[in-house]
């Protein structure tokens, strides 16, 4: 007997709809759009008052807004804006960034379309080892975004099994294209994809910025170093997704359904020149025009089922139920695990939510700045570009160490864009045209320091950032006029993603694929029938790519009663 | 007056691969030379003399991995070997107390609960799939690593035999299969056990000798090479050589020449002579000269080809693959020569880990910083050690009453930090390991406060020693870094994973090949079946079934 059967209130009868999303980040909002353009009835629970999850907006000072903690795309998913219509019937502004790996002797570097050079346009002297590297990465890249569209494989009842064999057949495939690409280069793509970042880069690198800058990339929002085995792939995830559709370099290079046409492509990072929130707002278009409903600010406290073990609505904060038997969750497998009761939950799967890996070593501040700030040695326009702040790739490593022990960073790396820099980006403040957005995501910060992340740890990772800006714009700190700090604890608390993690659940090899989030809970469904996990901690994982909402959309039509 | 003969084999280094391959070859009727460089055999298998009255193993110092199917072939304990399991092993708090890891079952049980009760039911859940994953792999050992980018019939018929052992498992183990093999040891325990001391125990398991930490991915695997052997089929037990590991190699050495072979100690190879391509013998450091149209190498990859193979011979992108192959040395030892057994107060009256594997590391936090340090070239300030008084069981290691330990160290770099930016092996000076010595007895002293007092001699080895006396370049006591891009089909080298190298005839039989490294001789017994299948001799190999 179930322990929160849904109960029918005579009075007044309950909204019944097809599916229940829970959660209106960009996941569960694909999820909804995906849902209701195959004609389901969908409802989107949202406990904050806004849509977007990690990608909102938020009022820096009066006027100002800032990107609350994502503040680029680089990896949303072709085909879930191709379905959705994002940057086509609905629009979406966005530019193609240029990335500056900033060096402190003043000997940046720039990465734009898969090739480096210096500052002033020159070659840079490994522009064709890099250039050569990129490619590799990317084309490797676009082979494993194969599996993102796709359910992992089950490999239930053995390799033998006709169901295992047609999930296998994607694989089969992958394998097929791997052989095509020449022994050479299967060989090297079996080596290097379970490999370390940093000895990969090293070894054709060479250590400096360019290989500092693709470290960065590679350990983002992760709890590793570029030596922790496994970060070759995390960047190649983080490359495999193409742009979307309408910007400036998917059109260039033809890509599309994450495979490239023309095996270009370029993997820069896109700026939403409205603001995050517009992009929040342009998944939350894609969803209510087809048809799914959004309601915001009344969180789900439970997910209620029936008496056979099936689930059959969600009872709210306020106490009002709703029914429904498909409830797709964008929480983390525990946080679901927890609103549904773990009597519905095998005791294996209980003890491995529990120990999922979820450290956040990630945080965002945002500065506003009286000035636009002068970066040494770094041309004007070029402070438009993503710029980052790590110098080598042993740096990046060094970074990381403090976060292991809850220590607080000394020389972080750290990510940073100045929004309204770029052309035709919006919501300045008319009044003041100089004042400037500095928007910096930190790594690695202590995911739970010893005394937790109180008002005076805020002020010290304050500090850090500003001494490290100090050495490559001087002077930067007396611009500053408002500034916020956004540490893992308060992306748990505003978003829920578990334990702040970026990505929900870490990206390691332990977790990815057939294992993410648990071996036994990789596709989607989990617990009692009619349950999906349709967000990050779900395949293929993080990032702004929609994926594992569409997937799970895709699954709950394919499995369940939705 | 130099020397030159012919043979049919000759086998570059005297380690315990090479020994097992000459064996193998001699056996089969090969006329087989094995060459090495110093004066005596063994590589890092050996027991050395270094104090008078005393018998160091002065590099690897325990056995369990050498496979059981090569110690029945080459009949080594009719030559003299005979190897004594020890009964467990303690790590040492600084507040006086202690965990011991106990072979016996039920004294584990009670120490776990003595530590805390919950761990006792996770130990069983960690046994069961530690156990089961050594099972799943030990059979692989002694075959081949197939090539997935190969279309051979034999790649393919030993692919389709690891698809089949992983259908066997059934999908809820093949899962957790690659999640072992993908995670950390320390997110493995964690995910185990609350006790910090007893997962600190374990996890040294996952470091020894490797370039990574106990938070790294794929440690949990590290942990597997550790575990994987037996002592008289008793899996995971690990045992004295008595006489000091050297009793392996030399019984190997003695099985040899009974099958007919010979072993030229004192001069290594200054350069493999090869001609078109083909390998066609070797020309000693000593002018003289050898030859035989099968020659194998018991070096490492990089020092066969980067050193002693011409340059002009070898496809451009083989040597930047074997130059990008990774050695780094991460390990230093450290055999002492003791008056006594030094006094551990936390141990009760005869305990039974003093026999055993001692420890003072006591989180996996220290581990892991003790990792940060090696990453910028220090060795760790709070090191990781491995100590053993094997004395206390072999008696014919020390004199009468006296003793001898040896205590193995993690993290020590091969191109030590001078502290000014310059990393350099050269930066081991005679003081760096002084001190780096003195670092690890004030650590043992947490465990046995006057342990310094009873210190007759101390032989202290970086990576740099390891790699001057044994050959293992940068120290590596692996031959090479057991990472995933250096496991399997792509050890050494991509496309060269069995055995055989772009040199005909030239075969690698050390731990740079598959499966890698401990004193396990796989590699050699795997590269001998290669030689004589190639020779037309493959019924001349045992074949293996598990």
């Amino acid at each position: 007997m179930s322990s929160a059967t849904a109960k029918t209130d005579r009075n007044a009868p309950h909204e019944t709809f097809d599916a229940i999303v829970i959660g209106a980040g960009h996941n569960g909002l694909t999820a909804a759009a995906t849902l209701a353009r195959k004609g389901k009835r969908v409802c989107v629970i949202e406990r904050n008052e806004q849509v977007g999850g990690m990608m909102t907006d938020t009022l820096l000072a009066p006027g100002v807004m800032a990107p609350r903690m994502a503040h680029l795309l680089y990896n949303l998913n072709a085909t879930v804006a191709r379905e959705l219509g994002l940057g086509g019937r609905i629009p979406l502004r966005t530019a193609t960034l240029p990335t500056v790996a900033l060096s402190p002797e003043g000997a940046h570097v720039v990465i734009r379309g898969g090739q480096a050079e210096r500052v002033d346009g020159s070659a840079h002297q490994q522009a064709d080892v890099f250039a050569a590297l990129h490619r590799r990465l990317l084309r490797f890249a676009e082979l494993l975004a194969r599996l993102a569209n796709q359910t992992p494989p089950k490999l239930a009842g053995g390799l033998t099994n006709p169901d295992t064999l047609s999930e296998l057949s994607v694989l089969a495939r992958l394998g097929l294209d791997l052989k095509l690409m020449g022994r050479k280069e299967m060989q090297e793509f079996l080596r290097i994809t379970l490999s370390n970042v940093h000895d990969l880069l090293v070894d054709e690198l060479g250590d400096g910025p360019l290989a500092g800058a693709m470290a960065a990339d590679a350990v983002r929002g992760a709890f590793a170093g570029p030596r922790s085995p496994g970060t070759v792939f995390a960047l190649m995830y983080r490359l495999g997704s193409p742009k979307p559709p309408g910007t400036a370099s998917a059109r260039a290079t033809g890509r599309e359904g994450g495979i490239s046409r023309s095996g270009g492509g370029s993997a820069d990072p896109v700026l939403p020149l409205d603001g995050m929130g517009a992009v929040a707002e342009a998944f939350a278009r894609a969803a209510t025009d087809a048809g799914a409903e959004i309601r915001c600010g009344q969180g789900v406290a439970k997910v209620l089922t029936d008496t056979e073990d099936r689930v059959n609505g969600v009872a709210l904060e306020d106490g009002s139920t709703l029914l429904a038997t498909t409830i797709l969750s964008s929480a983390g497998p525990l946080q679901t695990m927890e609103m549904t009761g773990p009597a519905h939950f095998d005791i294996e799967a209980v003890r491995r939510f529990r120990n999922l890996r979820h450290k956040g070593t990630t945080a965002k501040v945002n500065l506003l700045l009286s000035d636009t700030p002068t970066f040494t040695d770094l041309p004007p326009e070029l402070a438009a570009g993503r710029l980052l702040i790590a110098p080598s790739s042993a740096y990046v490593e060094r970074a990381f160490n403090p976060a292991k022990y809850n220590e607080m960073p000394t020389a972080p790396v750290i990510e940073m864009v100045l929004p309204g820099l770029s052309q035709g980006s919006s919501g300045k403040d008319a009044a003041k045209p100089d004042q400037q957005v500095l928007s910096a995501i930190i790594n690695f910060v202590p995911p739970s320091p010893k005394k937790g992340w109180r008002a005076s740890e805020r002020r010290a990772l304050l500090k850090v950032l500003l001494s490290t800006l100090e050495a490559y714009a001087p002077g930067i700190s007396k611009l500053v006029t408002a500034s916020e700090v956004i540490a893992p604890d308060d992306i748990a608390a505003e978003t829920g993603a578990p334990g702040g993690h970026w990505h929900h659940l870490e990206m390691g090899l332990d977790q990815i694929l057939t294992l993410r989030p648990t071996n036994g809970t990789a596709h989607y469904a989990f617990g009692p029938q009619g349950l999906y996990l349709c967000a990050a901690s779900a395949h293929p994982g993080g990032d702004i790519t929609g994926a594992p909402g569409r997937n799970s959309a895709l699954q709950a039509l394919k499995t369940g009663s939705a | 007056m130099s020397r030159s003969d012919t043979f049919d084999a000759i086998i570059a280094g005297a380690g315990h691969n090479g020994l097992t391959t000459a064996c193998y070859l001699a056996r089969a009727g090969l006329r087989v030379l094995v060459v090495e460089k110093n004066d005596w055999i063994g590589g890092a298998a050996v027991s050395r003399s270094l104090y008078d009255g005393w018998t160091y193993s002065n590099c690897s110092y325990v056995c369990s991995l050498l496979r059981r199917e090569i110690v029945r072939d080459l009949e080594l304990p009719r030559f003299g070997l005979q190897v004594i399991p020890y009964e467990a092993g303690a790590t040492f708090t600084e507040d006086g107390d202690y965990f011991a890891y106990y072979s016996d079952h039920d004294a584990l049980v009670r120490e776990i609960g003595r530590h805390n009760p919950n761990d006792v039911d996770a130990y069983e859940r960690f046994s069961q799939t530690v156990i089961r994953q050594c099972r799943f792999i030990r059979p692989f050992l002694l075959r081949n690593a197939p090539d997935p980018t190969s279309l051979k019939p034999r790649d393919i018929d030993e692919l389709l035999y690891l698809v089949g052992k992983a259908n066997d498992l059934g999908s809820r183990e093949l899962g957790e299969t690659l999640r072992f093999w993908t995670i950390s040891i320390g997110d493995f325990l964690d995910e185990h056990f609350d006790n910090d001391l007893m997962k600190a125990h374990l996890a040294g398991s996952g470091i020894i000798g490797t370039g990574l930490g106990v938070y790294s991915p794929g440690t949990a695997y590290v942990l597997l090479h550790h575990y994987m052997g037996d002592v008289d089929g008793a899996i995971g037990a690990w045992g004295f050589a008595r006489g000091g590991m050297g009793s392996i190699t030399k019984a190997m050495g003695a099985s040899l020449e009974e099958a007919g072979g010979q072993i030229v100690v004192g001069s290594g190879v200054d350069q493999f002579i090869v001609r078109d391509g083909r390998v066609k013998g070797v020309a000693l450091e000593s002018g003289d000269t050898y030859f035989a149209p099968i020659v194998a190498s018991n070096m490492d990859v990089k020092r066969t080809f980067l050193k002693h193979v011409e340059r002009s011979a070898l496809p451009g992108d083989f040597v930047t693959a074997v130059e990008r192959f990774k050695t780094r040395g991460s390990s230093g030892k450290i055999n002492i020569a003791l008056d006594a057994v030094p006094d551990f107060p936390a141990a009760p009256e005869g305990a039974s880990f003093m026999r055993g594997d001692m420890h003072c590391s006591t989180s996996l936090g220290e581990l892991e910083r003790a990792y940060d340090d090696w990453k910028d070239g220090r060795w760790s300030a709070d090191p990781y050690f491995d100590m053993l008084i094997p004395s206390q069981i072999d008696p014919t290691l020390a004199p009468p009453g006296k003793h001898m330990m040896t205590v193995f160290v993690q993290y020590a770099p091969y191109d030590l930090e001078n502290g000014q930016g310059n990393r350099n092996a050269e930066n081991w000076t005679e003081a760096q390991r002084k001190a780096f010595a003195d670092c690890v007895f004030d650590k043992i002293e947490q465990g046995a406060p006057n342990f310094r007092q009873h210190v007759l001699h101390a032989e202290v080895r970086s990576p740099f020693e390891l790699e001057n006396e044994v050959g293992l370049t940068e120290g590596n006591i692996f031959q090479g870094e057991l990472t995933f891009d250096q496991l399997l089909f792509n050890r050494p080298v991509p496309g060269y994973a069995q055995y055989s190298t772009p040199i005909g005839g030239l075969y690698l039989v050390g731990s740079s090949a598959h499966p890698g490294g401990g004193v396990m001789g796989a590699p050699g017994a795997n590269a001998a079946r290669e030689i004589l299948r190639g020779l037309g001799k493959a019924h001349a190999m045992p074949v293996y079934v598990e």
